[in-house]
């Protein structure tokens, strides 16, 4: 069971691990496409804005160097007024550092080089010229190129040494006299400082940097400053230390075309991004390492997986507590069958106790029992229990208040407390009394025990009983009726309390049935209770005691008809079926009227016919008569034991005293034929007994006489 | 036990209602004694219901019977039960009673 549990746990762990992390996936696919697709965005629109930017730069210059063109033009014929044009391009155009414009050499015959130089030296302008042979400008490239190309040339970026060390770049245009001849250059000095911080400032990404090279690779703005200026790319990247992540790098940079390429370098990816800018011949490139571009995607990819992870664990945690709990309640309701199972086995135990064996008393022929206790589902408090000692039969019924373990436990001390007391106790008032005073003394949990304890004198038929608040016992005689009840506290409630003990003569075949309220408040599913004038019907009929017990027990049945029994029901049935009877009477004539209650308890027993009694009576009577009137003299004390026998085929009446040595049977036969004159008036008595009984015997034991009286059958 | 006499111009009329057992025997002794006084002439001893008699109520039936043989008169018994019957034949008294 649990590992099947924790199968299904770890599959469903796994799915939603597998569902989450294909959700992750499939979005991180989408985020890092978006992403790049922005990346493309973010770096192509900075390349384009910077390069216009540069452009607008480039063309502010190209445009100042132009509109002074015609100028320059008007004052080719008057060479020294061609200072003019450079000072004024200087002055008006901040960007332009440095103009000249240089003849082309033998232009002019008087001036075969000629070249006035207008620089700005802080707010000065100061001016030289650049005519001399060490500078030697006819071999400059921007004096060559634009004639070459008869048009406009940017020239290489060149550092000025002179100038304090500026990047500088030169624009040089050629100029043509009104006769279209080549007659000059015309050049201006353009500082690109602002180009170092305009591209310098570009900044797609924290980590991303920008470079700018020239129309020969050349490196003019860089992070790293001191590269500027002082290699190419190629040069740059031929000279690191791992180039296989760079091929292409150089050719698509120098490529004059816009694009995006993959570097690796050193395991990391970077996407270079590059852009032409026109006329210049320049590159502009931007860098942005993976991490820059990913690197959000990635700490929020990490956040997510962390949370799924976070959450997992948390399922896991779940179904592991969900799991345990379970396992913890199933490991409970265990322990509770278990419990209820050793409550069982306890009740089984304390049931073995109580006497289970019927007919308990096999030997004995006085005593018909049965007695059962029909546990609920929930272990009770209901007890029963009987022994015999010294000739009685000590029994009792009892029913603890609630159920469950405390009841059973009660029950169970109160059973042990009964047997405790009893053994030496005759007294079923004190009995109770004593077991009362216990159990309250031991009882904090104010249970109580509603408790019917009886003594049934074998011998000398007769019941005391001690009825502590149960319901009382049905008596069966010639009537079904309840037990006169004193009422008194149940056991446990109250210690001190005085119980009343009570007596009744108890008979031949009387019965005397206990029960708990199990039986009268068995409920059917309408919630109607048996009740007692069911109990009481069901009683009725001429049966032993274990019919009687089966018999109760399916009219419950039948009434119930299968609804839950709520409470153990007990019943605990005795039928008094002496073989022996006794009676003492004091010897006095009044006593005699005992009698036929006796005999006739005695032929019942023996199983005769009613209409015997009063003779068997009689004949008692009689033999009675002689001890009390012969036996003890007048005046004296005595008394005379009666009992009556049952044997098979005989009922034997024997009568003992402790009087006088006196044998009724030594006495003369009375004559009943003589007359009327003739006829004594005694000795009818005994010719009466020996009338009735089918032998009379007198025999003289120690102290007592004594008249054995028996009747055949 | 109780004894109701009836004493008529010529006849005396004793109803036996109850158990003679031996106490009820001495209860009714002086009654019964009284009775004998009547010997001489009829009395009647109704034991219609009498429903048991020990040999001590006997003896009273005989003192009566004997009295009445002493005087002449007469005892009858009348309605008696099968139980006094049988008491009666174990007794011989059936034989010194006249049973109606």
């Amino acid at each position: 069971m649990k590992r099947l549990g924790n199968l299904k746990a770890l599959l469903l762990v796994i799915i939603a691990a597998v569902t989450l992390e294909a959700t992750a996936l499939v979005q991180l696919y989408f985020s890092q496409k978006g992403i790049r697709e922005e990346a493309d965005m973010r770096a192509e629109s900075q390349l384009d804005a910077t390069r216009n930017k540069i452009m607008d730069v480039i063309d502010q210059a190209e445009a100042a160097v132009r509109n002074s063109v015609w100028i320059a033009q008007w004052c080719m014929d008057y060479p020294d007024s061609l200072v003019l044009v450079c000072r004024r391009l200087v002055e008006d155009n901040p960007v332009v550092v440095g103009s000249t414009v240089a003849l082309v050499p033998g232009y002019k015959a008087r001036k075969p080089l000629f070249a006035p130089y207008v620089f700005r030296d802080g707010d000065e302008l100061k001016t030289l010229s650049l005519a001399t042979p060490e500078y030697d400008y006819p071999s400059k490239e921007w004096f060559t190129k634009p004639l070459e190309l008869g048009q406009g040339y940017w020239s290489e970026p060149y550092v000025d040494e002179g100038g304090g060390e500026m990047l500088m770049t030169t624009f040089s245009i050629p100029i043509r006299d009104k006769n279209g001849t080549l007659a000059a250059v015309l050049t201006a000095d353009i500082s690109l400082e602002w180009l170092t911080e305009l591209v310098g400032n570009v900044k797609v990404y924290p980590q991303a940097f920008s470079i700018m090279l020239s129309r020969s690779g050349r490196i003019m703005v860089s992070p790293a400053e001191t590269l500027v200026m002082k290699k190419t790319v190629g040069e740059y990247v031929a000279q690191m230390d791992d180039t296989t992540g760079l091929t292409g790098l150089t050719q698509a940079l120098m490529s004059g075309e816009e694009g995006s390429i993959p570097v690796q370098y050193k395991g990391a990816t970077s996407y270079v991004y590059f852009a032409p800018v026109e006329r210049t011949g320049w590159s502009m490139s931007i860098v942005i390492p993976e991490d820059d571009i990913y690197g959000s995607l990635r700490r929020i990819g990490g956040m997510v997986f962390f949370l799924q992870i976070l959450g997992l664990l948390m399922i896991i945690l779940m179904l592991r507590s969900f799991f345990k709990g379970q396992a913890r309640y199933n490991a409970l309701d265990q322990k509770r069958q278990r419990i209820e199972g050793e409550l069982h086995i306890a009740t089984g135990i304390q049931m073995s106790m109580v006497p289970k064996t019927f007919p308990p008393f096999p030997e004995r022929h006085d005593l018909d029992m049965a007695a059962t206790i029909v546990p609920a589902k929930e272990v009770g408090g209901d007890l029963y229990d009987f022994f015999i000692r010294g000739e009685k039969l000590f029994f009792c019924v009892g029913d603890v208040s609630g159920k469950g373990v405390p009841a059973s436990l009660v029950m169970a001390v109160t059973r042990t407390t009964f047997r405790n007391l009893s053994a030496h106790e005759d007294s079923p008032g004190r009995i109770v009394k004593a077991m009362n005073d216990n159990l309250s003394a031991m009882n904090e949990s104010d249970m109580f025990v509603t408790f019917f304890c009886g003594v049934l004198d074998l011998a000398g038929g007769n019941l005391r009983y001690c009825n502590a608040g149960h319901n009382p016992p049905m008596i069966l005689t010639d009537a079904i009726r309840a037990l006169p009840i004193t009422p008194n506290l149940p056991l446990g409630i109250m210690g001190g309390y005085d119980f009343q003990e009570q007596e009744v003569p108890f008979h031949y075949d009387d019965a005397i049935f206990l029960y708990t309220d199990g039986l009268t408040e068995a409920e059917n599913a309408e919630h109607e209770q048996f009740g007692e004038q069911r109990m009481k019907n069901a009683l009725h009929g001429r049966k032993s005691a274990q019919e009687h017990l089966e018999n109760i027990k399916e009219h419950v049945a039948a009434f119930v008809d299968g609804a839950p029994q709520s409470d153990d029901l007990t019943i605990l049935f005795i039928h008094y079926l002496p073989t022996s009877l006794r009676l003492t009477l004091p010897n006095e004539i009044g006593q005699i009227s005992q009698l036929p209650g006796f005999v006739e308890e005695a032929v019942k027993m023996a199983g005769l016919g009613q209409d015997l009694a009063p003779r068997l009576n009689l004949a008692l009577e009689e033999a009675v008569t002689n001890v009390i009137d012969y036996a003890y003299p007048a005046g004296t004390l005595g008394k005379v034991e009666l009992s009556a026998d049952v044997t098979p085929g005989a009922l034997t009446f024997t009568l003992v005293d402790a009087g006088v040595p006196f044998d009724p049977t030594a006495r003369g036969e009375v004559d009943i034929n003589a007359s009327v004159e003739d006829r004594q008036i005694g000795g009818l008595g005994i010719h009466l007994v020996r009338q009735i009984m089918d032998e009379v015997k007198y025999e003289r034991r120690g102290d007592n006489n004594v008249l054995i009286l028996t009747k055949k059958y | 036990m109780e004894v109701k006499i009836e004493r008529g111009n010529d006849v005396v009329i004793a109803y036996m209602i109850g158990r003679l057992d031996t106490p009820a025997s001495l209860e009714i002794a002086p009654q019964m004694n009284a009775l004998a006084d009547d010997a001489a002439g009829t009395v009647i001893l109704d034991c219609t219901e009498l429903s048991y008699i020990s040999s001590s109520g006997l003896r009273i039936f005989i003192t009566l019977r004997k009295a009445a043989a002493a005087k002449g008169g007469k005892i009858i018994v009348r309605n008696i039960t099968n139980e006094i019957r049988s008491v009666f034949m174990m007794t011989g008294f059936l034989n010194l009673f006249e049973i109606q």
